[in-house]
């Protein structure tokens, strides 16, 4: 038996080595440098390693080639979604790293192992202790997600899928106040997140047995010949996407989101609710217009379905939401719906549109947790809505900034938002989908009635006595909501520069 | 070509009868031992029939031409991960068991309507289709170990290197949550050892009573009996004191032997 | 006999796991069905790796079991973090988030 070395072009998988490489110099950080001194190590280095393999994905941005004996694939979309990824990942990291807001520390538990309220724990709170383990935990994540865009088999989608979920279901377990929620979410996320990947994995399993083989070139080209098993094939695509279903949280499989979201540490919640969207979508548009392309018959209807369902019941729940965290999440939710529908497009506006309601949304997303975590009271974070009556009057520039992030949430004129769902819904009907664009538009506007709803409470209201108060932004968390805000307004003005990006890049490699 | 039949021992799209044996009697096993899993009360009975699931289906993959995955199964999953299991189940309470009452009502049923629709969806699908059988006769020519080496270092290198990071998380994150550091020193032998022996000490200076001196039973959660029959609360951890779980002394004091019975005997 | 008997026998597994998860409220119980599920994948790309006489499925089962060892150390050292405060593993038990 001869062995053949595999060919790996590192030059175009260097940006998630990076980052990998970043993390486990983070878990060095962690083994030997003193503990007071490895914040000021941990936060530095995490976010130059980001910046570096931002930096290399610009270099490398016009590359279309499959590498890694074809288990990557570098494309536009996965440029795209790499590039978007690593800056959202800063921004997360700088709402992670977050020292100023919470009188005891950061926005995570002082020690993990300390049972909540024993005494261990209030004397790791007293000693000022620290988890810096989130940095390089935050990493690999981000790395996980930078590969899930760009797997190019089954093989290496399932491997990326548990590296970015396993150090978000570690820290979504970390919060410092409200422990036991904290950890609750945890559970729940994990558990689920556990169920959803076997699904993916017997999934992965019936189109393998379809094709012979995990990669997806082979896949098409057996549906293109007609090969295998059809029932295999169905099978496949079926449970294949549960598991995906799972991750971009789409009705039915959404049960997780609002609990995980409200549970999670707020910069995590922050931090996951982007990054993982944008990941999963990602990986879900290269499987099902690269592998399955050849089946799009059979599961368009599918997904049309299931983008009705998670655009009209996200909305929906929303509304009756009392709790800002749980109400973003239900607005997560319902824009997956109306993610969902570029990719149902299954045409070429339909990727790019895509593309870009991603990018958009991570940023606004981001933004809006970001301001979470700045209404605080005695206990914590306030996330009750009735906390916000009369924040214009309070804190007029926050609330300002709330009412952008969330106008472009809603899809309003002259926000990135609106540029967004314009995107995908001409997409969609472009490829003849009217129902699904009706429902969008509708069920935008139901969707934007809670947003609003929002925001005259915070105009409109005055404040309660005893309300919470707006902690003076820090320099960490106010760099990352002028990041997010500039994004959102200048695309919202301006989106030509970034449509065109988007539009050259839209192109999967097969 | 008649030799070459009888060397053939299966007809094409068929297994041997030796396997079809092997199948019949340990697959209908491994269903009840499933089936089991999700009905009994304890924990650990689950544990331990999920473990036997997991040998049949080591069995079955050495009979699948796949005998390096057969060790590793046994190996890693009911070597490592299920003993893991077991040890958590431990840590926690070996009797922790389900109530098994329905939370939200009808969703047991709902459940088993659903999971039962899908396995009849699917084993009739499945059992419909017909598929050719290649045989790995022709893979593992130059050994199965060889073949899956020559795949895990070409095709699959690269998830092979990222499964690395997935280790490192792993670790990294047994350790957050399991690793305390203590804020305060731990008092060494010494200072123990002057603590206990300093005037107005609680410690007495001799060693505690072990639990269940003198009495007829010597297990942890029965105190010592002082020579004059009371039991001595100082024997028991106070950790089983705390949870209610100390016995009571009565049934195990030294009974006055009652005279003339035991004697004949 | 057919070998397509052994793809039943992990359909079967496949479904008795997601019953399992769906109804017992134990957290270990459940995270033990899911890992049912994962070996009933395992059993299934055996098969498959059998049938289309390629060591592929082989290798992918052998990523599962790697994979899945990883998520029952992080599994575990969550359901013991969430015992420890709580004194249960029951999945209703934990029900702060649910209103």
């Amino acid at each position: 038996m001869n062995f053949v070395a595999p060919v790996i072009n590192y030059s175009q998988v260097l940006p998630i080595l990076i980052v990998l490489g970043t993390a486990l110099l983070g878990v060095i950080v962690e083994a030997f440098v003193a503990r007071d001194r490895r914040y000021q190590i941990q936060v530095p280095l995490s976010i130059a390693g980001l910046v570096v393999a931002f930096v290399w994905i610009l270099k490398i941005h016009a590359t279309t080639a499959i590498t890694a004996e074809s288990a990557v694939a570098i494309d536009g979309p996965a440029l795209v979604l790499q590039g978007a990824i690593v800056i959202l990942g800063i921004a997360g990291l700088l709402l992670i790293a977050e020292r100023k807001l919470d009188s005891s520390g950061d926005a995570f538990v002082a020690q993990a192992a300390a049972i909540p309220g024993s005494e261990a724990e209030r004397t790791a709170t007293l000693a000022k202790l620290t988890q810096t383990e989130v940095f390089p935990l935050t990493l690999f994540a981000i790395a996980g997600m930078m590969l899930f865009p760009a797997a190019n088999d089954l093989v290496t989608m399932f491997v990326a899928l548990e590296v970015l979920s396993l150090p978000l279901y570690l820290m979504s377990g970390l919060a410092r106040r409200r422990r036991l929620l904290s950890q609750e979410a945890a559970l729940k996320y994990f558990l689920l997140g556990a169920f959803s990947s076997a699904f993916f994995l017997y999934g992965a399993a019936f189109l393998y047995g379809y094709s012979g083989s995990v990669g997806f070139r082979q896949i098409r080209e057996a549906i293109q010949t007609n090969a295998g098993n059809d029932v295999f094939l169905l099978t496949g695509i079926a449970l294949v996407s549960v598991g995906l279903l799972f991750k971009v949280s789409a009705v039915p499989f959404h049960s997780w989101t609002p609990d995980v979201y409200q549970g999670a540490p707020t910069p995590v919640t922050a931090f996951m609710a982007a990054c993982t969207k944008i990941a999963a979508f990602g990986a879900f548009a290269r499987l099902f217009y690269v592998g399955l392309s050849g089946a799009r018959w059979d599961w368009r209807p599918m997904l049309t379905v299931i983008a009705i369902a998670t655009m009209v019941l996200g909305a929906l729940w929303a509304l009756t939401q009392t709790d800002i965290k749980r109400m973003l999440a239900y607005s997560s939710v319902a824009h997956s719906g109306f993610i969902l529908t570029g990719i149902v497009a299954t045409n070429k506006a339909g990727l790019s549109g895509t593309l870009f309601y991603l990018v958009t949304y991570g940023f606004t997303t981001i933004g809006a947790f970001a301001i979470v975590t700045l209404v605080r009271n005695a206990s914590g974070e306030a996330t009750h809505i009735s906390g916000y009556a009369g924040l214009g009057k309070r804190s007029p520039w926050i609330a300002m900034l709330l009412s952008l992030f969330l106008l472009a949430l809603a899809g309003i004129p002259l926000t990135s938002g609106f540029v967004a769902k314009f995107a995908v819904f001409s997409a969609a009907y472009e490829s003849g989908s009217t129902v699904l664009v009706i429902f969008g538009v509708l069920t935008s506007a139901i969707a934007a009635f809670f947003y609003i709803r929002l925001i005259v409470l915070m105009f409109f209201q005055d404040p309660e006595e005893d309300g919470p108060t707006v902690a003076a932004a820090p320099l960490m968390t106010t760099a990352a909501i002028a990041l997010c805000a500039t994004v959102t307004l200048v695309l919202g003005i301006l989106p030509n520069s970034l449509v065109h990006v988007i539009d050259a890049a839209s192109r999967f490699v097969f | 070509m008649n030799l070459i039949l009888a060397a053939n021992p299966f007809t094409p799209g068929q297994t041997g009868t030796p396997e079809a044996v092997l199948f019949w009697i340990l697959a209908p096993l491994a269903v009840l031992a499933a089936v089991s899993m999700i009905f009994v009360k304890k924990a650990v009975h689950s544990a331990l029939l999920l473990a036997w699931v997991m040998i049949t289906l080591a069995i079955f993959y050495i009979a699948e031409d796949a005998p390096f995955l057969g060790i590793v199964q046994i190996v890693v999953y009911t070597g490592a991960v299920m003993m893991l299991f077991l040890f958590i189940l431990m840590l926690v309470g070996v009797d922790s068991s389900d109530s098994l009452v329905e939370t939200i009502k009808g969703q047991r049923v709902m459940a088993m309507i659903g999971a039962l629709g899908f396995a009849v969806l699917l084993i009739g699908a499945i059992g419909r289709s017909y598929t050719g059988f290649a045989g790995l006769t022709a893979a593992n020519t130059d050994g199965n170990v060889e073949g899956l080496a020559q795949l895990l270092f070409t095709r699959y290198v690269w998830a092979f290197e990222v499964v690395s990071a997935l280790l490192i998380t792993a670790a990294l994150g047994a350790m957050v949550l399991g690793h305390r550091e203590r804020s305060s020193e731990r008092p060494t032998q010494r200072e123990l050892s002057i603590l206990r022996f300093r005037p107005g000490s609680k410690l007495p200076g001799a060693p505690l009573p072990n639990p269940g001196v003198y009495a007829l039973h010597n297990a942890v959660d029965v105190p010592a009996l002082l020579p004059d029959g009371t039991p001595d609360p100082s024997s028991v951890s106070r950790v089983l004191k705390a949870r209610g779980d100390v016995l009571d002394t009565k049934a195990f004091e030294m009974h006055t032997i009652e005279e003339g019975e035991d004697e004949s005997k | 006999m057919s070998p397509n008997n052994y793809l039943v026998l992990s359909a079967l597994l496949f479904s008795i796991g997601a019953i399992g998860v769906v109804l017992r409220r134990n957290a270990i119980v459940v995270f033990m069905c899911v890992e049912l599920m994962l070996n009933a994948a395992n059993l299934a790309f055996v098969t498959f790796a059998r049938l289309l006489g390629n060591l592929d499925g082989q290798v992918v089962a052998f990523f599962t079991m790697v994979v899945a060892a990883c998520e029952v150390v992080v599994g575990l050292a969550i359901i013991v973090t969430i015992f420890r405060s709580r004194r249960s593993a029951s999945v209703d038990d934990a029900n702060l988030l649910k209103y």
